[in-house]
């Protein structure tokens, strides 16, 4: 596996640590060696509508927007969400997607069912990862606020990135309690 | 994180920084005296970048201010007696402060101290405004510098250069980014931070000290005219506008014109293509540099101007080949086609990679070894999600009480009601299920749209407005409806701060527990609009649980509502009831649970108030503590008692 271009698009909904988990990664990222760079929207987005983020490193990406067809991993906070940014994934089925069995039902119709969904991500990856983030995030750390860093410690498996480095962007993210829960989420799901 | 770096950083240190991060950087490597603000997305983290570490700098002076014009009307006094100034807005900001800018342009200093950069933020796209529009627009109007960068590294060298230009020909140089370059954060490599040499003597030119209309041609010609010749000389020689890639090759004899972010998704574009494309790269977009681009143009057969929203560039370019007599094919949107249809690339919403490289395929007939246009077929059961008011929004409560408060006082007086929005979270009130919006222009506009409909028909009009924005533009159209005794209702929905940019503080914030701290002094909203003279109530929602709460609003707004509909009274009512979003960060959170046994799925907490964090599941209310605040409002409304603190289960 090469490094050199490596997109990730994120995606959930606006309250669940996206733009937290963007910039651990990132900050990791960079005190790896690596160009960076990631693209976040604020504002209107952060009130329960949908935000999608990318964060791609390597030295020819410079744009903040990948092209479509053109993404490594996708990964989505809410089960759902993942539909919304299927046209990132590559045709030749290798993206990875990673999606959190978390699902929100507040959409305004009706929530789509498992087999849609398999259906839709077969037809784009061989490579689907669900990761149960709301029991994770219970069971260790007793918070939902977790599961961000939950898919943070699963996905650390696919990336060129060392422990330490990414434990230290944590710490320099959080204090106290919070230090504590999110480093026990990390390292649960790291050990996955 | 980033706060240390930009404080602290040494020349030559890296950091991970946001485009709005660095340009707070690039501005203390100025020697920066003085920062003005009025929050706005995506512009807001400069301002609390430097609310948060002016003190540490030597900085003058940093302020939130009322609004933008009287932010650039103090950031260009400071510039006009001496002082090295900043005043940072959003895309519609600038219409506000649009009036002192024409004065500040024909200003000009005799300090050497003396500069000025007017940071602007567009929104392509609308990610967070009430409209889309492109600021660069405005540059033929004023006839000022302006720069734009095209990612975080040049958000800092571009201010740097902003500030030097400004230095030099005494002029306001405008810097452009938009939401996709101040909130894209990246590897950034920083300089060495200045420390300003600014004096105590105020000494400006006679004629602008006194500004007599009588001067102002003169002014123009002078000041304005003479100066932006200068600028052109500058535009032509600078670095920040260059042919890159000079020597590539392709068989369509094609070159690419293009500026800011728009430059990245065209490399993005090309290295998808495998398309050697020599490149014109804009970053000094005012005035556009006549003779390079004329050059340009005369080295190939086709050239391709790529730009986000409208054709402030190709408009020009069309301009200098014609009056060159050059052959050139110009590719773009084509400004007089005003079709999506006819149009190569889209005059509405924001720009990517895949947009530049369908254009580019369209020119050049490639085949991509990826078929993008298949992609773009594929169509799924999408899950868009509709923004909506916070979770535990204590104005949530307020639409659900006046809109039970309206169906009372139809059903009494018979009248329409019609209502009139502003901008603020409570925008969101227009959507389903509240619906409460007839007419929403911008900042400010509720109270004097209320009295236009009031004064011509026999309905009943009820403007609804924050307190942030009632202090930024909101107050003359009050005094205007009191004045003028026009009957409307005016709702003023006070969550204490600036919410929806980020719970920025305004004149009736209460700072203590915050950073601004004791700095400033709260103005009192109720003392205020009692001192107006007008009909004034005001009611406050505690933290503590009241479960009469909704009821008492309801039936205040139904008792003042009937009273216009009847006596032609002007009312307002004064709304009080904190952001959850500043509460959490001063106190814990106590999470809501539905004990399923008392639950009977009235569906009141998930369908009629509509929490985000509340939907159905298994036939019973679910509160998802992921998203629970614990504002604690569904307590107070369930009518069987089936919401508490703790977790049954």
């Amino acid at each position: 596996m090469t490094f050199d271009n490596y997109t990730i698009v994120i995606t959930g909904l606006g309250g669940q640590g996206l733009i937290r988990l963007l910039q651990i990664l990132g900050n990791a990222l960079v005190n790896q060696g690596y160009k960076v760079i990631t693209s976040e929207t604020h504002g209107l987005s952060q009130r329960g509508g949908k935000v999608t983020c990318f964060l791609r490193f390597g030295n020819k990406l410079k744009a903040p927007i990948p092209m479509i067809g053109s993404a490594d991993m996708i990964i989505a906070l809410e089960e759902s969400s993942i539909i919304d940014v299927l046209k990132y994934a590559k045709i030749d089925k290798t993206t990875k997607l990673i999606i959190s069995t978390y699902e929100n039902h507040n959409i305004g119709k009706e929530y789509p069912s498992l087999d849609y969904l398999l259906k839709i991500l077969y037809e784009n990856s061989d490579y689907i990862y669900f990761i149960p983030t709301m029991e994770m995030a219970v069971k260790h750390t007793n918070n939902l606020k977790t599961m961000n860093i939950v898919i943070l410690g699963y996905i650390l498996r696919f990336l060129p990135l060392k422990h330490s480095i990414i434990e230290e962007s944590i710490k320099q993210n959080f204090s106290g309690e919070a230090l504590e829960m999110n480093l026990n989420a990390f390292n649960e799901a790291f050990n996955l | 994180m980033s706060k240390n770096i930009i404080v602290n950083g040494k020349f030559g240190d890296e950091g991970f920084l946001l485009g709005n991060e660095a340009i707070v950087r690039g501005a203390l490597e100025s020697g920066i005296d003085i920062y003005t603000y009025y929050p706005g997305t995506p512009s807001s983290e400069v301002g609390e970048t430097f609310t948060d570490i002016y003190k540490e700098t030597g900085m003058k002076w940093v302020e939130c201010s009322i609004n933008e014009k009287v932010a650039i009307e103090v950031a260009g006094a400071a510039y006009a007696r001496g002082a090295t100034a900043m005043v940072g807005m959003k895309n519609v900001g600038l219409n506000v402060a649009s009036d002192p800018l024409f004065a500040l342009a024909t200003t000009r200093p005799n300090n050497k101290n003396s500069a000025m950069v007017i940071l602007v933020a567009d929104d392509p796209q609308q990610y967070s405004s009430a409209v889309e529009m492109d600021s660069r627009n405005y540059l033929k109007l004023f006839k000022i510098p302006a720069l734009e960068p095209s990612n975080p590294q040049e958000c800092l060298d571009f201010t740097k250069e902003a500030f030097k230009i400004s230095r030099k020909l005494k002029l306001p140089v405008l810097l452009r980014t938009v939401t996709m370059v101040s909130h894209a954060r990246s590897n950034v490599i920083i300089g060495e931070i200045k420390q300003s040499k600014i004096e105590e003597d105020f000494d400006l030119p006679k004629e602008v000290n006194v500004a007599l209309r009588i001067f102002f041609l003169d002014m123009k010609e002078n000041h304005i005219y003479n100066r932006m010749k200068e600028a052109l000389e500058m535009s032509e020689n600078s670095t920040l506008n260059r042919v890159e890639n000079e020597d590539a090759i392709n068989e369509f004899k094609l070159g690419i014109i293009t500026s800011g972010v728009s430059y990245t998704y065209v490399l993005e574009a090309l290295r998808f293509l495998e398309l050697n494309v020599p490149l014109l790269k804009i970053g000094f977009i005012n005035p556009i540099p006549v003779k390079k681009i004329t050059s340009f143009l005369e080295t190939y057969d086709q050239v391709f101007i790529i730009e986000e929203n409208d054709t402030f560039l190709e408009t020009q370019i069309l301009a200098i080949a014609q009056m060159n007599k050059l052959k050139v094919i110009i590719h773009g949107k084509d400004p007089f086609s005003y079709s999506k249809k006819n149009s190569l690339l889209p005059f509405v919403g924001e720009l990517n990679p895949t947009l530049v490289a369908l254009a580019l395929i369209k020119i050049t007939n490639l085949k991509p070894k990826v078929d993008i246009n298949e992609i773009n077929e594929k169509k799924y059961n999408i899950m868009e999600r509709k923004p909506i008011m916070c979770a535990g929004c204590p104005h949530r409560t307020t639409g659900y009480a006046l809109q039970k408060a309206v169906k009372k006082i139809k059903s009494k007086t018979g009248k329409n009601i019609y209502f009139y929005q502003d901008i603020g979270c409570y925008t969101l009130l227009a959507l389903p299920p509240f619906s409460f919006a007839n007419v929403k222009y911008c900042m400010g506009s509720s109270i004097a749209l209320a009295q236009g409909v009031a004064r011509t028909s026999e309905s009943l009009n009820i403007a609804i407005i924050g307190d942030g924005t009632f202090f930024h533009s909101g107050i003359p159209a009050l005094l205007n409806g009191i004045y003028n005794k026009t009957p409307i209702l005016v709702l003023i929905l006070d969550n204490g701060w600036i919410g929806m940019t980020g719970q920025q503080p305004h004149p009736g914030s209460d700072t203590r527990y915050y950073k601004e701290g004791n700095l400033k002094k709260s103005i009192d909203l109720e003392q205020f609009l009692r001192g107006t003279g007008a009909n004034v109530a005001a009611i406050k929602h505690y933290e503590n649980i009241d479960e009469r709460y909704t009821s008492n609003l309801k039936n205040l707004i139904f008792e003042k509502g009937v009273d216009i509909a009847e006596n032609k009274n002007l009312h307002v009512i004064l709304i009080k009831d904190e952001c959850i979003q500043k509460i959490v960060k001063r106190q814990p959170i106590i999470i809501r649970y539905v004990d399923t046994e008392l639950c009977n799925n009235c569906g009141i907490c998930y369908s009629q108030f509509l929490c985000p964090a509340i939907d159905e599941r298994d036939n019973s209310a679910f509160i998802d503590s992921n998203l629970c605040l614990g504002c604690g409002i569904c307590e107070e409304i369930c009518p069987n008692n089936a919401i508490n603190m703790e977790d049954v289960l």
